[in-house]
């Protein structure tokens, strides 16, 4: 109990150090007009959600993020168990998949408003497709690198195709695919608010754009505040879930699939 | 040719893997309730046999025939006791056993039953809901073997089973493996490049030669069982039925 106290006061003392460097700073070295300062953006937080003023923003955002990341989730999981079971077709399909993986979706934003609109969907295919392709390569060759003896002992105990699917290559992939849904979640935030920022009326992105261009940096970086806490939040629950699903696996450090 | 249909055939087997010629004219059975046991250099195709039995390899030329069917594809009858136990690392060892099951469709009850009955039989009761990692590789293989038990195949291929484990483990399995077979007069099919072994299991013991090969030789092993796998030159009779086969296994060593 203490050991976990300790370890998490170490964990903190950074973090506090900074935020106290940046207080200090703020207006001695750099001008508070370009940095703003921790005690200003905590008063912003406090204000935008005591007026209500986020409100929208955030559900906006939110919106926008779980329809992309699952559309993204379930397209990429299913392409890349159709094509990971599938290597002729595979073998065809897989150049464009790559030249199209090379280009920067960033790019596609404009476009994606002008096809879906500036509301909701614009951002929920942009968000889609960056997730798409992590998920796509991870779970891809998830299937790719399944043991083909193990495969083949288990047709042999009598298993179908789709038997194959649900006792060998999904468990198998298992960990490919929530490791690609792991490294997925900053992306999905990445495309919603640089859709947010190319073209919006309401959501964080768009929050933090005008903040931006009327030169409140405090508002900027509460912006920023509420991003890095439902990242951050996002990614705990993955490693969680992950430590659930995949229990099976020998407790080896050296073992587990790292993302960034 | 005998009167009755032998559970396994290998008639005439050609296998050709791209230049190479690995069997060569290939011809042996397993009739109903033998155990046939195959010896052979390394690299003469013995797991290659194997693989065609289970339908899993089809042969440049000729046949295979389980109870005078042709395997002409995944051949789900027949049980296969591979050289890694491949269990899937995903499953306990109930959800292991209980799977060929589950594939047929066997209600829940009775399949539950039938996998504690196979997991019990090879002395794994307590384990069942360990993961594979958690297992010895003598429990891995017991597992493995329970596994195929279950859903009791007429059939049992053995690919090098016990190649990987330690000595004393080695003849325990041994030990078990005779017992649980002839518990459930299943027709076996053991590959293996251990004489002591071949000799002490198998009815019949098929001598393979070098490549590209052929069988050398079909010698009848008619000591009687149970046999005791801790003192195999204690059974009257063994040491002719080794020399027997290592005379024809020496002359391929010789030979290279």
């Amino acid at each position: 109990m203490r050991g976990r106290w300790l370890h998490g006061l170490t964990m903190a003392l950074p973090g506090v150090a900074m935020l106290l460097f940046w207080q200090w700073a703020s207006g001695r070295l750099i001008r508070a007009v370009y940095v703003s300062r921790p005690t200003d953006i905590a008063g912003r937080l406090v204000e935008v959600f005591a007026t209500g003023e986020i409100w929208p923003h955030l559900s906006a955002t939110a919106q926008e993020l779980a329809g992309g990341y699952a559309a993204g989730v379930a397209s990429g999981v299913l392409a890349g168990m159709l094509l990971g079971r599938a290597p002729r077709a595979a073998r065809v399909v897989e150049p464009y998949l790559m030249a199209f993986y090379g280009v920067p979706k960033i790019a596609l934003a404009p476009l994606f408003v002008i096809w879906f609109g500036i509301g909701l969907w614009s951002k929920v295919a942009l968000a889609g497709i960056m997730v798409f392709f992590l998920v796509f390569y991870n779970v891809y060759s998830g299937i790719r690198g399944v043991d083909r003896d193990l495969v083949n002992l288990v047709r042999v105990l009598g298993a179908s195709p789709r038997q194959l699917d649900r006792h060998v290559y999904l468990p198998a992939a298992a960990p490919f695919i929530i490791l690609g849904m792991r490294m997925a979640i900053p992306y999905a935030v990445i495309g919603v608010i640089v859709g947010e920022f190319t073209s919006s009326t309401r959501g964080l992105g768009m929050f933090i754009n005008y903040a931006s261009s009327t030169y409140d940096p405090a508002g900027v970086f509460a912006g920023i505040a509420i991003l890095l806490v439902f990242v951050s939040t996002a990614g705990s629950v993955a490693t969680r879930i992950e430590r659930r699903v995949l229990r099976w696996r020998p407790p080896l450090a050296s073992l587990q699939p790292e993302g960034p | 040719m005998s009167h009755t249909t032998p559970c396994l055939s290998f008639d005439a087997i050609r296998q050709d893997f791209g230049a190479l010629r690995v069997l060569d004219d290939v011809g042996f059975e397993v009739e109903a309730g033998q155990f046939v046991a195959v010896i052979g250099p390394s690299g003469c195709g013995k797991s290659t046999l194997v693989q065609m039995a289970a339908g899993l390899l089809m042969p440049t030329a000729g046949q295979v025939r389980h109870n005078g069917h042709l395997v002409r594809g995944v051949n789900a009858g027949i049980g296969l006791v591979p050289q890694q136990a491949q269990l899937l690392p995903w499953k306990t060892l109930m959800q292991n056993v209980v799977l060929p099951l589950e594939l047929r469709r066997v209600p829940p009850a009775e399949r539950m039953a039938q996998a504690r009955a196979a997991i019990a039989a090879v002395d794994l009761a307590g384990f069942e809901d360990s993961y594979p990692y958690q297992l010895s590789g003598g429990m891995q293989k017991r597992a493995s073997i329970a596994r195929t038990l279950v859903y009791q195949p007429d059939a049992i291929l053995l690919d090098e089973p016990f190649g990987a484990l330690d000595a004393q483990t080695r003849m325990v399995m041994q030990r078990d493996l005779q017992a649980l077979v002839a518990a459930q007069g299943a027709s076996v099919l053991l590959v293996t490049h251990d004489i002591t072994e071949a000799v002490l299991l198998a009815d019949t013991v098929v001598v393979l030669s070098r490549r590209p090969t052929r069988v050398l030789a079909r010698i009848a092993i008619g000591l009687p069982r149970p046999r005791d796998v801790f003192q195999p030159f204690g059974i009257a009779g063994f040491a002719a039925a080794y020399d027997q086969v290592w005379a024809h296994v020496r002359g391929e060593l010789v030979a290279a």
